[in-house]
């Protein structure tokens, strides 16, 4: 009423964000106190039963996991202390099934597809055989040791990790990723191509992509790369709005949003290696000749001094490109988990510490939300603007 | 060092998903995004460079009829002030013209006059003389019997009559 | 209370340190720099937001390293 449209569109969001995980936590508290085998007086909510605000992966999972005995999947374990070291790592970290909310007790997670390379031969299955602690064809998932929570099988008495290839949770979030991107793109693409398009200025989807492309394009890829910009701007602008919708992705607290994509390192190794070939196998003469033999006194390049730290730059540059990423987005999600941690370790200390630290929590919960926003167009953007800068440094042509 | 070892098999989805994605935006979406975003703009700037030209034509257009419209002017300056002094001399002209028609029927009018008078004079003076003779007649008749007296009064008329 | 935690945290602190100080220079930099041309304020915000990126990624490395050790 007294609030302006776009403010109550704002608050109607957060609170999108705030209540699964609320509910969620009723739920299992709920749930929690009447299956907790050693029932405390004191401390009725004493589990780990969390989810988080990004409702992301159950730690009752790690838990049942932990358990060594086989569990019906899906009704919450015995009563532990609150971990959050534990709860954080496992949010952040790759799963074989996407859990989506646990609902009085039970887990509500989507299986997904095993697809492994045994001792005795490629086998490819749901991930709900063996995510309750089962074994399949002698494949089960490590409970600890350095395979933790990854399928191993038991070859020669020690445990040893197949050729493992599933559709994990980061996977299947790539998938989400890359369709959602197809999509967009080639819808926009349609609209172009029907029209004459001197004339035609385009409304709806193709008008924001066009705004987007078009603002990236002239501030970042024309001035950074140079005169055949537009040779490499497909590649740029590819990696540009991966990054950008996978970090938005990862804020989105519902399936098929919250997999930790670009948070997980071998996402942001491949994008790395991405720009490393752009860059090094469209450079010019100039370039290479630059690195090996530059125009410097000759007792930097005789002693290889300057040749060596050049060519050691080649890959520290999008070394740094892939750490950069990968500990922005894994640390906002970091942050962002332990924030909602503190609601629930205050949670045995009684109910005025645990109100106002919820209430703390929620509005510091808020701030990092938006900043994680704006860290994830910063990202695709700094992404972007560096690799295009390495590209025009690879572009170098010879001076007279 | 859990988190910073990549997994093999996410490399292997990640590196067939982001090249498949890249192919197809490269194939089929940017090239037809970025060439009707680089034709609209070089339409535009060749707009901007067309009209920027034709300003220039217009003002010097505008230059042109203004110049056109300050000899016109000037034309008309010249030709009113031909007009008047055609006018003045005609005018002029045409006061000498009738001044001299003026003076022509005046002198007409006059010679006319002066002619009627003449005959009315002659008239006059035959009428006179007619009278005179008449009256000549009339005493001759009259006073045939008179005397000198009589006689002297004929040469005193006849005197008087040449006199005048 | 382990060696490898309180080394962890400690270094998480002193990566923190680091990266406010370099990060409240380039804002003190970049505010000295609009109070005297508040015309370029646009392309002088954008810069000091990349640049603060750069450093927070260094700082943010050092921060992963810290969570293995944590």
């Amino acid at each position: 009423m007294i609030l302006s449209r776009t403010y109550r569109i704002l608050i109607v969001m957060l609170l999108a964000l705030a209540l699964p995980g609320a509910s969620s936590f009723c739920a299992h508290a709920e749930d929690d106190a009447v299956t907790s085998a050693a029932i405390q007086p004191v401390s009725p909510v004493q589990t780990d039963s969390v989810s988080a605000h990004t409702g992301l992966e159950m730690p009752s999972d790690s838990a049942a996991r932990a358990d060594a005995a086989p569990m019906v999947a899906g009704i919450a374990p015995e009563a532990e202390p609150f971990n959050p070291k534990k709860m954080v790592m496992e949010h952040l970290a790759d799963s074989y099934d996407w859990h989506i909310t646990t609902f009085k007790g039970r887990h509500i997670s989507i299986p997904l597809p095993v697809i492994v390379k045994s001792s005795t031969g490629w086998h490819v299955f749901m991930s709900n055989r063996i995510t309750g602690g089962g074994t399949y064809k002698g494949l089960y998932i490590a409970k600890e040791g350095s395979h933790e929570g990854k399928i191993v099988e038991d070859v020669d008495g020690d445990q040893r990790r197949p050729i493992d290839i599933s559709l994990t949770k980061t996977a299947c979030g790539i998938l989400v990723v890359c369709a959602i991107m197809l999509v967009l793109f080639l819808t926009a693409a349609r609209a172009y191509k029907k029209r004459n398009e001197v004339d035609y200025c385009p409304k709806g989807l193709a008008g924001l992509l066009e705004w987007l492309i078009d603002s990236i394009l002239d501030s970042v890829i024309k001035p950074c790369v140079g005169e055949n910009y537009l040779k490499f701007a497909p590649y740029l602008l590819t990696a540009f709005f991966f990054i950008f919708c996978s970090n938005l992705l990862g804020l989105v607290p519902f399936f098929p949003g919250g997999a930790n994509i670009t948070g997980n390192i071998a996402v942001t190794l491949v994008l790395a290696v991405a720009t490393f070939l752009a860059v090094n196998l469209f450079g010019t003469k100039e370039y290479y000749k630059e690195i090996f033999w530059p125009d410097v006194p000759v007792f930097l390049k005789a002693i290889p001094l300057m040749p060596v730290i050049e060519f050691i730059g080649i890959f520290t540059k999008p070394f740094a490109l892939m750490m950069r990423l990968f500990a922005n987005i894994m640390a906002g999600h970091s942050i962002i988990l332990s924030i909602s941690c503190i609601i629930f370790a205050t949670a045995h200390l009684g109910a005025a510490v645990n109100g106002s630290m919820t209430a703390i929590s929620v509005l510091f919960m808020v701030f990092m939300n938006c900043l994680e926003l704006l860290v994830a167009f910063l990202q695709a953007y700094v992404f972007t603007m560096l690799s295009s800068v390495f590209i025009g440094l690879a572009q170098v042509k010879h001076e007279e | 060092m859990g988190l910073l070892t990549p997994s093999g098999g996410l490399l292997f989805w990640m590196t067939l998903a982001f090249a498949v994605v890249f192919l197809i935006l490269a194939k089929f979406a940017f090239p037809i995004i970025l060439g009707s975003v680089t034709k609209r703009k070089e339409f535009i700037d060749s707009s901007l460079d067309a009209a920027k030209v034709a300003e220039q034509k217009v003002a010097d257009l505008q230059l042109q009829s203004e110049q056109i419209i300050a000899d016109a002017e000037k034309e008309k300056v010249a030709i009113l002030k031909e007009a008047a002094t055609s006018r003045d001399r005609i005018v002029a002209d045409a006061s000498v013209q009738a001044q001299q028609e003026a003076s022509r029927i005046i002198a007409e009018g006059r010679r006319q006059a002066e002619a009627e008078k003449e005959a009315i004079l002659a008239n006059a003076r035959g009428e006179v003389a007619m009278l005179a003779v008449q009256m000549a007649t009339k005493i001759l008749r009259g006073n045939l019997s008179a005397s000198e007296a009589q006689q002297a009064l004929q040469e005193n008329l006849a005197d008087e009559i040449r006199e005048s | 209370m382990e060696l490898s935690s309180v080394a962890a945290v400690l270094s998480a602190a002193l990566a923190v340190f680091a990266a406010a100080f370099g990060i409240s220079k380039i804002g003190k930099a970049a505010m000295e720099a609009i109070s005297r041309q508040p015309e370029s304020a646009g392309n002088i915000r954008t810069s000091m937001i990349i640049v603060a990126a750069l450093i927070e990624g260094v700082a943010l490395f050092a921060v992963v390293i810290c969570f293995m050790a944590l």
